[in-house]
């Protein structure tokens, strides 16, 4: 029976669980390691293991909206908690934190994923686009401006995820049913319940005939 | 809620009122003599009535609009909160010292006094501890400042001392079970709802009956009036415990200052923040301000600054700097509000004309550790019936308080008198909406059931269970009242500057229900503009005073005072431009962006040019929602929904394929941001009968579902086609005849599923929410297990 | 709050290997990682990302089978042409997990990988067996979304989709370790909870799943995959059933069944599959196949309801998968 890999840390409080801590492995005594530790193996594979980086913050370059933005961060900080707090990039919103709301989609070289799901230091040099890159100055994305001609928006708070997938949906099916609506925002929870107006939205964007965006 | 002015001169005045497009006439009304004119219906308006877009819709689309959660000041500190572990509990020590030692940390509070829940009416009987008695898992115990949000709150350590717990509102009504609160307890409502009255009969954790009775015989001889009936329908109804679930969780950015104490708080109503951190923190209303300038929901649970709030402001006042403290997810989910259960026994007697007799309901509910879990508005205020009594009853149990949400109580008791309706009518030999004419003396109601006939071809209804094949269609109906209540604390300022440039203003916020957007209009429509030109800054303390957005009242409280301080501030610039234009002030006109004579060739100059005239650099009218016109009286707004559903009788799924739903809300001020109003309320309303259910585990009291992944909301795809209708109802009660419809939109959706999924299977479930189990159970297709069905 | 850790990028699987102890999380599309390390539930020193490892992202299609590499997405899974076209049951898997942007960036390893969703499970709180604790919370507590079938000790089901449609294709993966690479059949790779209730599959230590293997689907191959679930937008599977029929005619000759969210690991129904072979499919076949395909079954208190779900889910899948042309 080979041996589970687990994972140990510090026992959280409370739990009363013990963690199994495994000791096997290259030789390495990694169990219950605190960050010093892990940083000096870290350091102590380098030539022959993968590129290492933290626990503390490093530097990362990000593309967002069309430019590098340099910030420093801590391996464990999502892409959304990048955006929001280092670029001061609030539009993308945190809802439910664990990637079943969609409120943090951005774009990943036009791709729409959950930024609370995504490292920072994952991104790497792929171009982020976030609800803040989606206008071109004053000139409304298609979508915006079908969002606001439908009123697809009523808190607002699920708005930015909302635009962004259908953003990326026009871009890769310009003339979209609505049942395809629907399935491009199954997974952007709204809880005031305006689905009807975002699809709405998007079939009146689609007909502006500027579903590639504006 | 003011009373009649007797000293202020009054005129008599011709106002609209009736139904437009039915009934629509005319009625007079001595209002006040300095009120604004009549407005006409709205097909002669231009604005009003009118689809117009959000005001806000560029902030919110391009991610400009800073909510609350995403203001970031210099020198912001990160709060976190430490949760009870345990559902009940004394706790015997906190240790904060590690937490104080961490080098980032700069402020750590315990928890003095818990808010939002039941307490002692004799608080000497409280059981002896340093520290407030954990009563649910998840209660705020203590919260630490940071400079970054790390875990700096898990190096505070408690140790608590167990206490049993009773989660199950059946184990907590039941003799011997382990008391909530230790003697009697009561509970404030808020601005919105909640909460009930104080000095209840309390028996270990139930409170009540809370008795309310239509006639003497209802009081106490309620079996005499059911023996006079002939027909009698009667049924336990059971729904489940609700969370608001805002996408926005609770919190505030605070920032103690020694000159005072800013706010920026995600709430539904400003004022009510400030009063209450005045009150807390014993300093003047007058150095609190408030900030809501968006806000992202709040459905009932964010009136007040709550727990996150009162922390907050704790954190900064002990560290200096500004603190930003919001719920995760999870404490959100668990410690926020929620819509009590309910367990509902009630009967329904008629005489065999169809007139009912005698309504009679029986509920207990749970809000957890606080109090508001009534059912009984339904059964007082949906149908004419001479001998109606309901005995509510409040049930403590070890859980989240409840809170105040989206027409509180009625949802759940609209479930339950509108299916009996439905079985009424069977037993009866006639169609529901006809049981509905002979007992509804509405008029809007009767016209909603009217148009929504026709709309929904109502005449395709088959018999109950006759579809053929496994997956039926039904068709079902239900309907709803609420009340139209009027908050008179609603002002509004409206200033126009030398350049052109207005803004009107109120402390009033913006829920989503698009109030900004309404305001723009009135003001616009006033001053012949379009609401783009209208500055219109609101959620802020320091404006005048604003209602609070709860009770489907922001609408109809406060759309009069803006159009009143519209009103005066365009008299007020006639006045100056038309002497500069050497006109009579009673000629000029104001629309399309001029200011002009009456007749052709007259001076004609744009609103710029007229408001250079002006002799001081700005002008500012505010004016304070006066009383409603004409004699008292308790007035309604409802509306009539009808569903057809096709439900899959070998998994058992439920689909909402069609809505109808039909609506009055006075005077319609925004067709468009009103019908998306009425979808959301048919969506919440679909979601709370099919999907939401916040589960605690009965072994320990603790929530396995606070996430919106498995406390499931409907998405996208489980939308039906909604189809909206409003009836235009001037009611001539005010100088916009505007009331509300946040509420009555989500009330009766839920028995008008429950309707739809009885006429296609044959067989009615009267527990919410309609999952596959329930309705396969219902079916008679669930194998027995052991131990009995969840 | 994730708890610091370090960051390993490794670009090649040697680099990978030379890194894993056990201090370290493999971190592919991260989807199962981020809620697992957000919960609390693991708490690595060190975080190794394989994302850019190269050559694990293909998808080949030749005269052995599909390969499919660990680092393949579930949106492409879906989308792509001849997996819709001649392996559908696994397409329509990979589309209906989750939402589109998980799809997007989940990997088909890691979902196979990934640890179940048992609410008692994912929180902390719970100091279950599958923690190595002292108890199963859900036998008598909140089971209604638990398994029906060899749930005697941990009541959890598998949370993975795509491995009800890969199993009932017979497929096998690739799992390579510092020495060298094994290929082990999907099925036996799931474990029951009586073998160790502390894990979920037989992955050893320094072991990288590299490849996914699935047999050529002859021409006479027709699949379905079928998931009832209580919203259609979002949500776990209430039951999951993955159908394959190698057909002559309107004969079913091999039936493959899979039961999914039914047990602890993917099941596969050898009753029903006996009910099929070698009968034409009808209504009534496939009806019998349901009933077959749940006896036995030994639901908790509150998740009897799934037997008539899975039933007819099989009756369903079957159906679809007979109603189709072959090599699909």
């Amino acid at each position: 029976m080979p041996e589970r890999l687990n994972l140990d840390g510090k026992d959280p409080k409370g739990a009363g669980v013990s963690r199994r801590s495994f000791l096997k492995g290259a030789g390495l005594t990694a169990a219950g390691a605190t960050a010093a530790e892990a940083t000096l193996l870290g350091a102590g594979l380098a030539a022959s293991g993968p590129k290492t980086l933290g626990p503390g913050a490093v530097p990362i370059v990000l593309s967002v909206n069309g430019a590098a933005r340099r910030i420093e961060v801590e391996p464990r900080t999502t892409l959304a908690d990048a955006l929001r707090t280092n670029l001061a990039l609030t539009g993308t919103k945190v809802v439910c934190d664990r990637g079943s709301c969609s409120s943090c989609t951005v774009l990943l070289e036009g791709i729409p994923v959950n930024s609370c799901m995504t490292f920072a230091l994952d991104v790497g040099a792929r171009e982020i686009t976030t609800i803040e890159g989606l206008a071109k100055g004053d000139a409304l994305h298609a979508v915006q401006e079908g969002f606001i001609a439908a009123d697809a928006m009523q808190c607002g708070f699920c708005t930015s995820g909302m635009v962004m997938s259908c953003a990326a949906l026009l871009h890769r099916n310009p003339h979209p049913t609505r049942d395809e609506v629907n399935e491009a925002v199954s997974g952007n929870l709204c809880r005031c319940g305006t689905y009807p107006h975002v699809v709405d939205a998007v079939v009146h964007a689609a007909e502006s005939g500027r579903g590639k965006g504006g | 809620m003011a009373p009649p002015d007797e000293n202020v001169p009054t005129r008599k005045v011709k106002l609209n009122f009736g139904i437009a497009g039915a009934s629509l006439t005319e009625i007079e009304r001595e209002i006040s003599a300095d009120e604004p004119p009549p407005l006409p219906v709205n097909e002669r308006l231009k604005l009003i009535g009118k689809p117009v877009t959000r005001w806000d819709g560029r902030q919110k689309v391009t991610g400009a609009a800073r909510y609350p959660s995403d203001i970031q000041l210099a020198g912001m500190l990160y709060g976190s909160l430490v949760s009870a572990t345990e559902t009940h509990a004394r706790i015997a020590v906190i240790d904060t010292s590690a937490a104080e030692k961490h080098p980032g940390v700069r402020a750590v509070h315990v928890v003095e006094k818990i808010l939002e829940s039941a307490e002692l009416r004799d608080p000497t009987q409280e059981i002896p501890s340093k520290y407030p008695i954990v009563r649910y898992a998840g209660q705020p115990v203590a919260a630490v400042a940071a400079v970054t949000q790390a875990e700096a709150a898990r190096l505070v350590e408690v140790t608590y001392e167990k206490k049993p717990f009773v989660v199950d509102l059946e184990r907590a009504m039941a003799a011997g079970a382990p008391p909530v609160f230790p003697a009697a307890a009561d509970q404030e409502g808020s601005a919105g709802g909640g909460g009930g009255p104080a000095g209840v009969l309390q028996t270990g954790n139930v409170r009540g009956p809370m008795k309310r009775s239509s006639s003497p015989e209802a009081e106490s001889g309620i079996d005499r009036s059911f023996a006079a009936c002939d027909v009698v329908v009667e049924g336990e109804f059971r729904t489940r415990v609700q969370t608001h679930s805002c996408l926005e969780t609770h919190g505030a950015l605070a920032d103690w200052r020694v000159d005072g104490l800013t706010v920026y708080s995600s709430t539904q109503g400003t004022l009510g923040v400030r009063d209450e951190l005045a009150a807390i923190f014993g300093i003047p209303k007058s150095r609190v301000r408030v900030l809501t300038e968006h806000m992202g929901g709040g459905f009932g649970s964010k009136f007040g600054a709550g727990n996150a709030g009162v922390i907050a402001t704790h954190l900064s006042r002990k560290a200096g700097a500004p603190v930003r403290l919001f719920c995760t997810r999870k404490e959100e989910q668990w410690a926020t509000g929620n819509r009590p259960d309910a367990r509902m026994r009630l009967r329904v007697g008629a005489k065999k004309d169809g007139k009912l007799h005698a309504i009679h309901l029986v509920s207990h509910g749970t809000a957890g550790v606080g109090t508001g879990a009534g059912v009984g508005g339904p059964i007082h205020s949906l149908y004419d019936c001479p001998n109606v009594l309901s005995e509510e009853h409040d049930v403590f149990t070890n859980a989240g308080p409840g809170a105040a949400m989206r027409a509180p109580g009625h949802p759940q008791g609209c479930f339950a008198l509108e299916q009996l309706m439905d079985e009424l009518a069977a037993k009866l030999g006639i169609d529901v909406l006809d049981l509905m004419d002979r007992n509804d003396s509405h008029a809007a109601r009767r016209e909603e059931r009217k148009i929504g006939t026709r709309l929904f071809e109502w005449s395709r209804r088959k018999p109950a269970g006759s579809d053929k094949g496994p997956v039926k269609r039904g068709l079902g109906v239900a309907q709803a009242v609420w009340y139209r209540f009027t908050n008179f604390d609603a002002a509004c300022e409206v200033r126009i500057a030398r350049d052109g440039s207005v803004e009107a203003l109120s402390a009033v916020q913006d829920i989503g229900g698009g109030i900004k957007t309404v305001i723009a209009q009135i003001v616009a429509e006033e001053l012949g503009l379009e609401p783009r030109q209208i500055d219109v800054k609101i959620g802020d303390t320091n404006n005048p005073p604003g209602p609070a957005s709860g009770g489907s009242l922001t609408t109809g409280s406060i759309t009069p005072a803006v159009r009143e301080a519209a009103w005066k501030a365009r008299n007020e610039l006639v006045k100056h431009a038309s002497t500069a234009m050497g006109l009579p002030a009673a000629d000029v006109v104001l629309e399309s962006g001029r200011v002009k004579g009456r007749l052709p060739g007259q001076k004609d100059v744009s609103f710029k040019q007229a408001a250079a005239m002006l002799a001081t650099e700005q002008i500012s009218a505010q004016a304070k929602r006066k009383p409603e016109y004409g004699e008292r009286a308790g007035l309604r707004l409802g509306g009539v929904q009808f569903v057809e559903t096709l439900v899959d009788t070998e998994t058992g799924i439920v689909r909402p394929v069609r809505v109808v739903a039909v609506h009055d809300c006075g005077r319609p001020m925004n067709l468009l941001t009103l019908r998306n109003q009425v979808n959301g309320g048919v969506i919440q309303g679909l979601s709370y009968a099919l999907y939401e259910n916040r589960k605690l585990d009965r072994n320990t009291g603790i929530m396995v579902n606070p996430n919106l992944e498995q406390y499931k909301i409907l998405g996208s795809r489980d939308v039906p086609d909604i189809q909206v209708h409003f009836i235009e109802e001037y009611i001539a009660r005010s100088s916009t005849d505007a009331s509300g419809i946040g509420e009555p939109s989500t009330i009766p959706t839920a028995a008008a599923l429950a309707n739809a999924v009885h006429n296609a299977i044959g067989v009615r479930i009267r527990e919410l929410p309609m999952t596959p189990a329930r309705v396969l159970a219902a079916l008679g297709k669930v194998p027995a297990a052991k131990g009995g069905a969840a | 709050m994730i708890p610091k850790l370090v960051w390993m990028d490794a670009t090649t699987l040697a680099e990978a290997h030379a890194a894993l102890d056990g201090s370290t999380m493999i971190k592919a599309g991260g989807i199962d990682v981020m809620d697992r390390l957000k919960e609390g539930l693991d708490r690595p020193a060190r975080l190794l990302n394989i994302r850019n490892v190269a050559g694990l992202d293909t998808l080949r299609d030749d005269d052995t089978g599909l390969a499919v590499g660990p680092l393949v997405t579930l949106a492409r899974l879906a989308d792509q042409k001849v997996v819709r076209d001649r392996y559908r049951a696994i397409a329509e898997a990979a589309a209906l997990a989750a939402t589109p942007q998980i799809r997007n960036v989940a990997t088909a390893g890691g979902n196979l990988l990934q640890r179940p969703r048992c609410w008692y499970f994912r929180n902390e709180q719970f100091p279950c067996f599958k923690k190595g604790g002292a108890e199963c919370f859900a036998q008598e507590g909140e089971n209604e979304y638990h398994a029906i079938f060899a749930n005697d000790t941990c009541a959890a089901v598998h949370a993975s989709s795509l491995a009800v449609a890969l199993v009932a294709f017979n497929a096998a993966i690739d799992l390579a370790g510092p020495k060298g690479t094994r290929t082990v059949p999907l099925e036996g790779f799931f474990t029951a909870a009586s073998v160790d209730v502390e894990r979920e599959n037989a992955l050893a230590l320094d072991e990288i799943l590299t490849a996914i293997r699935v047999p050529r689907a002859s021409f006479a191959t027709a699949s379905a995959y079928v998931k009832i679930a209580e919203k259609e937008s979002e949500d776990w599977p209430l039951a999951e059933v993955a159908v394959v029929l190698d057909r002559q005619g309107p004969v079913a000759g091999r039936a493959s069944i899979v039961l999914g969210s039914a047990a602890h690991t993917p099941l596969r129904s050898k009753a029903a599959e006996a009910v099929l072979t070698g009968k034409t499919v009808t209504e009534e076949l496939a009806a019998a196949a349901g009933r077959a395909a749940v006896e036995g079954a030994t639901p908790l208190s509150g998740n009897a309801y799934k037997i008539p779900i899975f039933e007819t889910a099989v009756k369903r899948a079957i159906l679809a998968a007979a109603g189709r042309k072959g090599g699909t």
